[in-house]
């Protein structure tokens, strides 16, 4: 049990958090704290658990046990105040394949209760440089953009926590550097971001803080320099191979 | 008023859909063959009070707003969670559990309406059969909602596109056929009849054959009511308990 004392005061706290699904085990005991205002990396190989972990946190699934706690309201319960304070990227993507880009983000933005919301779609789509796409359907565009939609439709509702599931994940470097310059621009903005990643060169480029997450156990909680230090490693990857192959041994 | 947004966005995904025709067609290709088949084979040969095409027309009418009903609306609700991925958008959204449900049943059940008028429309076409009477209308109003929020919960209950033929299999087929949407249901052996009696197209259909407001219509509108009802509420309870890993 590993737990990041965090510089502010948290947005996201889970604490002792286990969950199984059809007899498996998928997370054991996990506790972490994210400061408020800060950029979190969830980094694990695949079937690590990071993205059992970001539905758990968005009160899309119960744990077997502990406690989840998103903006000081309880995860579990998932009352309209918390709903309200998170958005979340998914892996997939969750454009409405019926609706344009802008009928996806105006339907979206309804849901929310946001006032004028097709003035806040055309804000939306000029922050996030989709205005030329906002009378398509998902399908007529790039993967890169429809992750960019996704991530636009999340934040322009403006809540605390953005939880992004392997938000630039399947896409080409120039993609790429563009999403991780939305995280910025969206952590520039005050909000408390909780990324999951397998890239080890996006969690230290993002991320202030990364968590090491491997078959469920969350191995470390600390910067990327404090990472390299504490496994006496050169690189995240070499540290998180030496923080494995520890574990494996311990 | 909370369940406006989600009935919008229903609404606006329906009306993408409708310009597909195999959408279209698919809920009212069985209504349309049955009645034009039956009406046309057997019209002049069965004797029902009232004659047998406008009683076969109300049967269809019922069987059409229940098809569309619960089928689209699971389907719907079922793809949106295995297929698009698209439900936890609902899910997460700061609407509250019964606006979602009534959102996505209120949509189904305009949906269903929508078959319901193009049954009709055909039946007044080819055979001339007579608007329908207002215990009729409350009727088939309560049964798009009923068997659309019917819809929202088992699409929120099953476990894979698969388990939805198990509820049309055991369910919707066997009410198609012994609710007296062909035939009436005084014609059936009495213990099968006593059952099929408590079946909501049973009371679907005892409305839409009403002239008026006798007992037997009342007591159909309150059982209707009361099964519209605990659909809802289960609908409610689904997505109350609702997870996605």
């Amino acid at each position: 049990m590993i737990v990041c004392a965090g510089e502010g005061p948290p947005a996201i706290e889970v604490q002792g958090v286990d969950c199984s699904r059809k007899g498996k085990q998928i997370l054991k005991d996990v506790t972490l704290t994210v400061p408020k205002g800060t950029v979190f990396g969830l980094l694990g190989p695949n079937g690590a658990g990071k993205t059992t972990l970001i539905r758990l946190i968005a009160g899309l699934a119960w744990p077997d046990a502990g406690r989840i706690r998103v903006a000081g309201e309880d995860a579990s319960r998932r009352s309209v105040a918390f709903r309200r304070r998170i958005g979340l990227v998914p892996q997939e993507n969750t454009l409405e394949s019926e609706l344009t880009v802008g009928g996806s983000l105006l339907a979206y933005a309804r849901l929310y209760g946001v006032a004028h919301p097709k003035v806040r779609v055309r804000e939306a789509a000029r922050k996030y440089h989709l205005t030329g796409f906002l009378a398509r359907r998902p399908e007529e565009i790039s993967g890169g953009m429809r992750r960019r939609a996704v991530i636009a439709r999340a934040a322009m509702t403006d809540p605390d926590v953005l939880l992004l599931d392997e938000p630039s994940v399947g896409l080409d470097p120039d993609l790429r550097q563009e999403i991780w310059a939305l995280v910025r621009t969206l952590q520039r903005a005050g909000k408390t971001i909780l990324l999951t990643t397998h890239y080890m060169e996006e969690a230290e480029t993002l991320c202030g803080r990364i968590a090491f997450l491997r078959e469920g156990r969350l191995l470390l909680v600390d910067t990327a320099d404090g990472i390299r230090r504490r496994a006496g490693a050169d690189s995240l990857e070499q540290a998180f191979l030496r923080l494995s192959r520890e574990e494996e041994e311990a | 008023m909370s369940f406006l947004p989600v009935f919008q966005r229903e609404m606006a995904m329906l009306v993408h859909r409708i310009g597909g025709l195999g959408y279209l067609f698919s809920g009212l290709l069985f209504p349309m063959i049955y009645l034009l088949a039956f009406g046309w084979g057997l019209g002049s040969r069965v004797e029902v009070a009232g004659g047998y095409v406008a009683y076969l027309a109300k049967g269809m009418l019922a069987i059409a707003v229940m098809m569309n009903g619960f089928q689209q609306t699971a389907i719907s609700v079922s793809a949106a969670r295995f297929y698009f991925r698209t439900f936890s958008v609902l899910r997460m959204s700061p609407v509250s559990d019964f606006g979602i449900v009534f959102g996505i049943a209120l949509a189904g059940a305009v949906r269903a309406l929508f078959a319901g008028a193009a049954i009709f429309l055909a039946a007044w076409l080819f055979f001339d059969v007579q608007l329908l009477s207002l215990p009729g209308l409350l009727g088939i109003v309560l049964t798009a909602f009923c068997f659309a929020a019917f819809g929202v919960a088992v699409g929120l209950s099953i476990r894979g596109q698969e388990q939805f033929s198990v509820i049309i299999n055991f369910f919707i087929t066997p009410m198609t056929f012994f609710c007296g949407s062909f035939f009436p249901i005084a014609n059936l052996p009495s213990a099968v009849g006593k059952v099929v009696s408590l079946l909501p197209l049973a009371q679907t259909n005892a409305l839409l054959q009403a002239d008026g407001w006798d007992g037997g219509a009342v007591a159909a509108l309150i059982l209707l009511a009361v099964l519209t009802a605990l659909a809802f509420a289960w609908g409610v309870v689904r997505m109350k308990r609702y997870q996605e890993f």
